[in-house]
């Protein structure tokens, strides 16, 4: 140990410490020091070398520019469009041919009646043809206050939020509440809509299978397990069970009544999706809660689209007060698109006051569905997949072949029965879906069907699946 | 709509601000005093230099080589995720300014904590250990290199 006192100099002190040292210690503070000064003199290397004039031509003349299309197929698919005349009814003149309808979603056929057109005309002359712009900056009309209060006494609801886009309606709706430190329980089935809602909360999601109530339960329960495991993260996260009443890709109603049930046991907050079961079943039309008899305070938020059953454009939201106004404020679509044009506020307003005059329809509806589902079944080369009385049919090849060429053999059945006088479409599917669907034809039923013309379809659907190998 | 690109880095913008060496200086400096003034004989001259030396580079090791990705800010695209904030560091441009004083201060710390030291063996062990840990991922051939896949995941 050096004595302070002794060493009146600091270089004494310095010399001392240095002599006494051993003498790897010494290599090694030496070394690092040289470190020190050899890396604060490095020069920064970031790959740039200068380039002489010549080089730098060379390269220009090397570069090929990627063409901004790239070379497609004439024969591909999407190239082959198909032109649609006049109004979009029970029948429609596609490319000259006129066709039963089966592609479009009218179910119930609301074009038939005239007060529909007419209502929208009156509000032409009163409103003209478009809103002035999004629902909190000038663009709130009369007919918006009033379709959300119709909307939430149809549904017997507390209060109605109305979107201008049936696609942004769910996908705003989840993002709204579901964040990202939340969980989402979705059925693998679900439509795109939802699932972009899903990607765009940002949340953890399962995907459980297609109305697998077991293989719910048994996330449920795994997540139960990594709650308990990890309580202070449970405590902040919310759970979310995502579902629709009649899912667009297959046809098959879900089984609420079970949902609920593990709803209420892992405390999920229930978001339903009722696009297709809106305005086609239950004795109202109020969709599955009225159908399967579901009490409106189990199920915590409604959406469903305007743009099928009631034929206009936008989607609505129904729930109880302070679920309803949060959108207001959270819901994208909601806030920053334009509103819905004020005609078609109004023909909503119009179907709204046909489906509480005549609840009939939603009847015929569901008869003309069975019928169809009875007659359809019968097809040879079909398998028929869809609750029996869902407007939405899908049919499967029961060949066993590729997806690609099952998307070929489709394309053409549907080639041929347009020829013979049925339009019906094989269902479209984007490559990022999350998980694949199997390639269908896709029926959508229509209230005003006669027994003649479900022949008629079924016996155009049966010529032409044998006519194309 | 969700993969938005972000050009800086808001994660590390925070080193890149001005007065950042500044901060750190003042506050290693006031460390250091606040343990010279405690009033214990367990902190003689010698064992506050290891104790400042030792902690200074946990704290580098933690911020620079530990935390991965972006766990302040919320953001959506997870490109960095895998690695470290040194490696995120000037967008893992090597021999940058930052990166050269950072990984000076470590070393001119070492070299004064020996000299106050005066060289005893014990707390050149000790140090030194501290040095290599916080020195070898910072070199150039170890960007993106896990050794002993020490924090891979």
């Amino acid at each position: 140990m050096l004595q302070y006192e002794s060493t009146p100099y600091i270089f004494n002190l310095l010399f001392d410490i240095i002599f006494k040292a051993p003498i790897y210690v010494i290599f090694l503070e030496g070394f690092l020091l040289l470190m020190v000064i050899w890396v604060l003199i490095h020069k920064q290397t970031n790959g740039s070398r200068k380039l002489t004039e010549e080089q730098k031509k060379e390269i220009i003349k090397n570069w090929k520019p990627e063409p901004l299309v790239p070379e497609v197929d004439e024969n591909d698919p999407t190239l082959k469009t198909r032109t649609v005349e006049g109004p979009i009814g029970k029948y429609i003149f596609v490319d000259g041919h006129k066709c039963l309808n089966m592609s479009t979603f009218n179910y119930l056929g609301l074009e038939e009646y005239p007060q529909i057109k007419k209502s929208a005309i009156e509000t032409i002359r009163k409103y003209g043809v478009g809103s002035c712009g999004p629902r909190g900056f000038y663009g709130t009309l009369d007919v918006h206050l009033e379709l959300e209060e119709r909307l939430a006494k149809f549904m017997d609801q507390e209060e109605a939020v109305v979107y201008s886009y049936a696609f942004s309606t769910i996908a705003s709706a989840i993002p709204a509440y579901s964040k990202r430190n939340d969980i989402i329980f979705a059925d693998e089935c679900v439509n795109f809509a939802i699932q972009k809602g899903i990607d765009a909360s940002r949340s953890k999601v399962v995907y459980f299978k297609h109305n697998n109530m077991r293989d719910l339960e048994e996330k449920l329960i795994e997540q139960h397990k990594m709650d308990v495991k990890k309580p202070q993260k449970a405590a902040k996260m919310r759970r979310f069970l995502v579902a629709e009443g009649i899912y667009l890709n297959t046809g098959e109603m879900c089984p609420l009544r079970e949902l609920v049930q593990l709803r209420s046991k892992y405390k999920l907050r229930m978001i339903l999706d009722e696009s297709v079961s809106f305005g086609t079943i239950g004795k109202h039309g109020r969709g599955l809660t009225e159908f399967l008899g579901v009490d409106k305070t189990e199920v915590d938020l409604i959406s469903a689209s305007l743009e099928a059953s009631v034929e206009s454009v936008g989607g609505f939201c129904v729930g109880t007060h302070f679920i309803v106004e949060h959108q207001r404020l959270s819901g994208l679509g909601y806030c920053f698109s334009a509103s819905q044009p004020p005609l078609l506020t109004q023909v909503v307003i119009t179907a709204l006051d046909i489906f509480e005059k005549e609840p009939k329809i939603f009847k015929d509806l569901n008869e003309v569905c069975e019928k169809v589902d009875k007659k359809f079944k019968e097809l040879s080369r079909f398998l028929l997949r869809g609750h029996p009385i869902s407007p939405i049919k899908h049919l499967y090849l029961k060949d066993d072949k590729t997806s690609s060429e099952t998307d070929e053999i489709l394309r053409k059945i549907s080639d041929q029965c347009i020829k013979m006088g049925l339009a019906i479409v094989p269902c479209a599917y984007l490559p990022i879906e999350k998980f694949p669907q199997k390639p269908s034809l896709r029926v959508a039923v229509n209230r005003l069907l006669s027994n003649e013309e479900i022949t008629k379809a079924f016996n155009i659907l049966q010529r032409a699946s044998y006519e194309i190998k | 709509m969700l993969n938005y690109y972000c050009p800086s880095n808001e994660n590390l913008s925070w080193i890149e601000s001005r007065g950042f060496y500044l901060f750190y200086t003042i506050f290693l400096v006031t460390y250091h005093l606040i343990l010279l003034s405690l009033p214990f004989t367990f902190f003689t001259t010698q064992m506050v230099w290891t104790i400042t030396n030792i902690s200074h580079n946990l704290i580098h090791l933690y911020f620079l080589h530990i935390i991965k990705g972006v766990p302040w800010i919320s953001r959506m695209d997870d490109g960095n995720k895998k690695e470290t904030h040194w490696e995120q560091l000037d967008g893992g441009v090597q021999w940058t300014r930052q990166r050269k004083i950072l990984t000076a201060i470590p070393i001119i710390l070492f070299l004064l904590t020996c000299l106050y030291t005066q060289n005893s063996e014990s707390h050149f062990m000790a140090n030194f250990i501290s040095l290599i840990v916080v020195t070898l991922p910072k070199l150039p051939m170890f960007h993106h290199v896990r050794l002993f896949n020490i924090n891979k995941y």
